[in-house]
């Protein structure tokens, strides 16, 4: 019986970050510490499921994982409209603080979608650098995941025939500074440009890269944009294992999903890039 | 694989109709007689749609036609296609 996570506020800036940690199971020497950074806005409600059956399992496994909910997300405090890039890049950095206090094991960050922009910022401004890096789902860019939520905006307007004239208002608002209003979230001009800039390039100091994708078509390997990224990380001297695995985009589906492949490929990619400490 | 057949196989992931989408054919209305088809559902079947068959949509393209039926919707990627 694996012990139970525990839940507590990570006290940072004046703020406060919900953060659940998930012991190794048994309770010995940890054989990774990883840092989960989650999606971006309801990507992130949706892929809760996902992400704590995958922190259970890597508990069980032996690793030791917390979980963040970073400023104005989730249970976390501040408001999502006064957050920008900067604010969760420090947020991540304050949660890896946390973990290298308390693990003595190599340092893993474990991004999903938006979240794997997070994390190859956040570790190219780790020191020490971090071992691994876990990407689930990397968007091809920022400004990619940036145009996909302006389009809930237009998306609202559909019947109305109105989606052109809502995009570029959206568009010019955010061009001047001024915060919008998308599907309930409101997000500040400081944020979108952190998110349209981002990509997802390899920190400087190379260790293991695990690179992890969905999809539902029969035989589908990376797309062409993913395996010139994984060459430019190979190329900075990291190590790469990627897949592709079976299963629905879980992050946006109407109803949550599981992607158990994902899962079991996340632990079979973890057991070789992080092997069991010989006690 | 037609692209009708691919365009209903997005339907049915995206919206997780789990299998409803097999009965659909070209005259089968969308936008407004599917529930599950709200605007976070329309933005991601965009974004699969972009993903699947390799298109971009513009910001143009987002119109209340294209997502009327299955028809509209497969005649909108076969064109993005044809491009």
């Amino acid at each position: 019986m694996p012990p139970r996570p525990h839940a507590f506020f990570l006290e940072h800036r004046g703020r406060q970050c919900l953060a659940i940690f998930h012991a190794p199971a048994p309770a010995t020497q940890a054989r990774s510490a990883v840092l989960h950074v989650h999606a971006f806005a309801e990507e992130m409600n949706k892929a809760r499921r996902m992400v704590a059956l995958q922190a259970r399992a890597l508990a069980q496994a032996g690793h030791a994982v917390l979980l963040l909910d970073l400023m104005g997300c989730g249970d976390s405090s501040g408001d999502f409209g006064d957050a920008d890039w900067d604010d969760w890049i420090a947020d991540v950095l304050a949660g890896c603080d946390w973990l290298r206090q308390r693990v003595s094991a190599p340092l893993w960050l474990w991004g999903l979608r938006a979240g794997c922009l997070l994390s190859a910022a956040a570790a190219a401004r780790l020191t020490p650098a971090a071992d691994g890096m876990l990407l689930w789902q990397p968007p091809a860019s920022g400004q990619m995941l940036l145009n996909q939520f302006l389009r809930l905006k237009a998306a609202g307007n559909l019947a109305e025939g109105q989606a052109k004239a809502v995009m570029a208002d959206v568009r010019q608002r955010l061009a001047q500074g001024q915060g919008v209003e998308i599907a309930g979230y409101t997000m500040s001009a400081a944020l979108a440009e952190g998110l349209a800039r981002a990509t997802v390039a390899p920190p400087q100091a190379p260790g293991h890269l695990i690179w992890l994708e969905l999809t539902t078509r029969a035989e589908a390997g990376l797309s062409p944009a993913a395996d010139k990224t994984l060459g430019a990380w190979r190329a900075a001297g990291w190590l790469t294992d990627s897949a592709v695995v079976n299963g629905p985009a879980f992050w946006q589906t109407t109803e949550i999903e599981d992607a158990p492949a994902l899962l079991a490929a996340t632990a079979s990619a973890m057991d070789r890039a992080a092997p069991a400490v010989k006690q | 694989m037609t692209v009708e057949h691919e365009v209903l196989n997005v339907l049915d992931e995206v919206l997780s109709l789990n299998g409803r989408a097999a009965a659909f054919d070209r005259s089968t209305p969308l936008l407004g007689a599917i529930p599950e088809l709200d605007s976070m559902a329309v933005v991601g079947l965009i974004t699969a749609l972009e993903e699947r068959f390799g298109i971009v949509v513009d910001d143009d393209d987002i119109d209340g036609q294209t997502f009327a039926s299955v028809g509209a919707l497969t005649d909108f990627v076969a064109g993005k296609l044809a491009a």
